[in-house]
């Protein structure tokens, strides 16, 4: 396998890869050289390169796992594809839904697998979540809360251009919004508010609190904020209540390890040896081995980007929209 | 020192009974007569706080020259027909929250306790919570900037009682709940809400007459970014009754208040875990204030007006979740 991109995401990847028994890192690419350089010595792969077609070329890879920024997906995945390629791409699979059908109809066409890693589909605690819902024990849900809180991501640029990130919703709450798919099922309307209330030079909203309405009567709030001062250390909540019960969860008190240290801000967080990134992975790698349909689709995840597009709509035009929308947003 | 002599009107409200604890507790008052249209009630409240003097006609306890003040704690849509008729017989209020059931019934109670010189103080005592109180201080002092976003909640377990009778609670989650967190984001922003957009939830519990949750969003003049969850979504079983949370993000800083978080963990054996609460008393802190008020011929910290004005931002919230778009304030 192949992956495109080294950067925070791609270097996780990477040591997940690295343990996936079968599976072998033949090359990783980055636009910059000294990046696809270190990662390479890293994670001890023989090749790296700066172009990405060149792995295309390469014949002895069966998988590309694209985690390069959001505005390249498309055109990266669809080349990938092309060459007869399985892919893996990071989430959001795109910015606008051309490039979602063009990326599903593509994968369709060359007969390959395609994924897009909505990693709370694999994460303990959210997986969890899915499987109390789906045995009833709170019964039909109801209503649900979600927020994912986070200071503005300084260390990935692009995603103060509204066009190449999309901003905090399509980048960050759509996480949330894929789980509340994946456990409530379809979205019927969203209404969203929020803005660029903090961030300089940024045309990304870094703010914007959603209410959606989904189709079989359940109501949710999602937050997403990147306006959380310096050092805020990131935090995530969910919270579904139904007619016979309710389940909350978040990311602190539940940490299994804290740790304080002298001018660091303190760190927790729940150490498992097979973390969602590994499980994400191993998945999709026995998806093709075994040729089997993964847990995200595109046409799931085109579903959740339709989602988190409307909710920008709605900033921006101050009014519900009503699902499926009409156009692109971005 | 003289006391200022409370009567209270109806123990229909759960608060009244705390209520009715603090003046008690208080050295500075007295509770003097009770009222309630339920005569089991008032028999069952006399009892527990040990007031001979009970009526079940209301205008034969606001007669009585020796009573100051009243707290009104009936049904909520009982409310104007009690402080209306307080407020003529010269009589300084405490009303619990919603003000009242329509804004008409709200303002018709706020003139009359103004024709009266009365004071009406609404019962936010959200407002004199030492959580939110502090925080208060701390935002005038801009030490998180400026205030950009306030994100609410007020949970709650389905209160029962008269809580799920429409004619009776004017309503039901979004009557009940929205207000507590709507006066705290008027309170600190010092600003009016200018749209409102909401989402009534189909009922968690089927049998309730009244919707049980809902979504609020809301915006302010000046830009500020608010929401509410004001669902009474916490099942029997939930370790506390409910609680009262914001997140504020602020352009140099964030807070977070979860102001009846501060709660000992309890079990007995075979029971479900339970919280015992330790933390600040809001009703007392309230009622000491209003003594105050009156002693003092001061404006109380939550007035009618700002009970006409939270009221005002729920029931735009049942006309938004109504017409499924948002809806602008003032709504008269």
């Amino acid at each position: 396998m192949a992956l495109i991109g080294c950067g925070f995401i791609g270097g996780v990847h990477l040591g997940s890869w690295k343990r996936v028994k079968g599976a072998k890192l033949v090359a990783v690419v980055d636009i910059i050289e000294g990046r696809a350089k270190r990662a390479a010595e890293e994670y001890g792969v023989p090749n790296y390169f700066t172009d990405y077609s060149k792995v295309l070329e390469m014949k002895e890879v069966d998988i590309v796992d694209v985690c390069t920024p959001t505005y390249t997906h498309a055109e990266i995945a669809v080349a990938a594809m092309k060459s007869g390629k399985h892919v893996m791409c990071e989430k959001p699979i795109a910015l606008r839904l051309r490039e979602a059908d063009e990326m599903i109809q593509t994968a369709k066409k060359a007969g390959v697998k395609f994924m897009v890693a909505h990693c709370l589909r694999f994460w303990p605690e959210y997986v969890a979540a899915k499987r109390i819902v789906d045995e009833g024990t709170i019964g039909e849900p109801r209503i649900a809360r979600a927020y994912r809180l986070s200071p503005f991501p300084e260390w990935a640029p692009w995603h103060k251009d509204r066009r190449l990130g999309g901003g905090v919703f399509v980048d960050m709450s759509i996480h949330d919004v894929d789980f509340l798919r994946w456990a409530l099922g379809d979205i019927e309307s969203v209404y969203a508010r929020g803005g660029v209330l903090k961030t300089r030079d940024s045309t990304a909203h870094d703010y914007t609190h959603a209410i959606l309405k989904f189709k079989n009567g359940a109501i949710a709030y999602v937050e997403g904020s990147w306006i959380q001062p310096p050092g805020f250390p990131f935090t995530t909540y969910l919270e579904i209540v139904g007619t016979k019960g309710m389940l909350t969860v978040d990311n602190h008190s539940t940490s299994a390890v804290r740790i304080f240290r002298p001018g660091a801000p303190t760190t927790d967080f729940t150490p498992v040896e097979e973390d969602a990134y590994y499980k994400e992975i191993k998945h999709f790698y026995e998806c093709v081995v075994e040729d089997k349909e993964p847990m995200v689709t595109g046409e799931e995840a085109r579903k959740t980007l339709e989602v988190v597009l409307a909710a920008v709509k709605s900033v921006e035009e101050g009014k519900p929209v009503k699902l499926p929308l009409g156009g692109e947003v971005l | 020192m003289r006391k200022l002599r409370f009567g209270i009107l109806s123990f229909a409200h759960i608060h009244a009974w705390s209520y009715a604890r603090v003046v008690k507790e208080l050295e500075e008052a007295e509770l003097v007569a009770i009222y309630d249209d339920n005569p089991e009630r008032l028999k069952k409240a006399s009892e527990t706080y040990g007031v001979k003097d009970t009526y079940t006609d209301y205008r034969e306890l606001l007669k009585r020259d020796d009573i100051d003040a009243v707290i009104i704690t009936s049904e909520n849509a009982k409310h104007a027909e009690l402080a209306i008729a307080a407020a003529e017989a010269g009589k300084h209020m405490i009303v619990e929250k919603p003000l009242a059931t329509s804004l008409e019934d709200a303002e018709r109670m706020i003139r009359a306790a103004e024709k009266a010189g009365v004071k009406l103080q609404q019962a936010f005592v959200m407002r004199y919570h030492d959580a939110t109180v502090t925080i208060k201080g701390i935002l005038e002092r801009g030490e998180i900037g400026d205030v950009l976003v306030i994100t609410t909640t007020n949970h709650g377990k389905y209160p029962g009682l008269w809580f799920g009778d429409p004619e009776l609670a004017g309503g039901g989650a979004v009557m009940d709940h929205t207000v507590h967190t709507a006066d705290l984001m008027r309170w600190y922003t010092g600003d009016e809400v200018e749209e409102v957009y909401a989402v009534i939830g189909e009922k968690i519990r089927s049998e309730l007459r009244v919707e049980d949750n809902a979504l609020i969003s809301l915006k302010f003049r000046k830009g500020v970014i608010g929401s509410i969850d004001c669902s009474w979504s916490r099942h029997e079983g939930w370790p506390i009754w409910g609680d009262v949370w914001l997140g504020i993000i602020g352009t140099e800083g964030y807070i977070v208040v979860d102001a009846f978080r501060s709660c000992i963990n309890l079990v007995v054996d075979g029971k479900p875990l339970t919280w015992v609460y330790f933390g600040s008393d809001c009703d007392f802190n309230m009622i000491r204030d209003f003594v105050r008020v009156v002693e003092e011929d001061k404006t109380p910290r939550a007035t009618g007006y700002d009970g006409y004005k939270a009221l005002e931002i729920a029931l735009a919230a049942y006309e938004s979740s109504k017409k499924g778009e948002p809806v602008k304030l003032p709504l008269r």
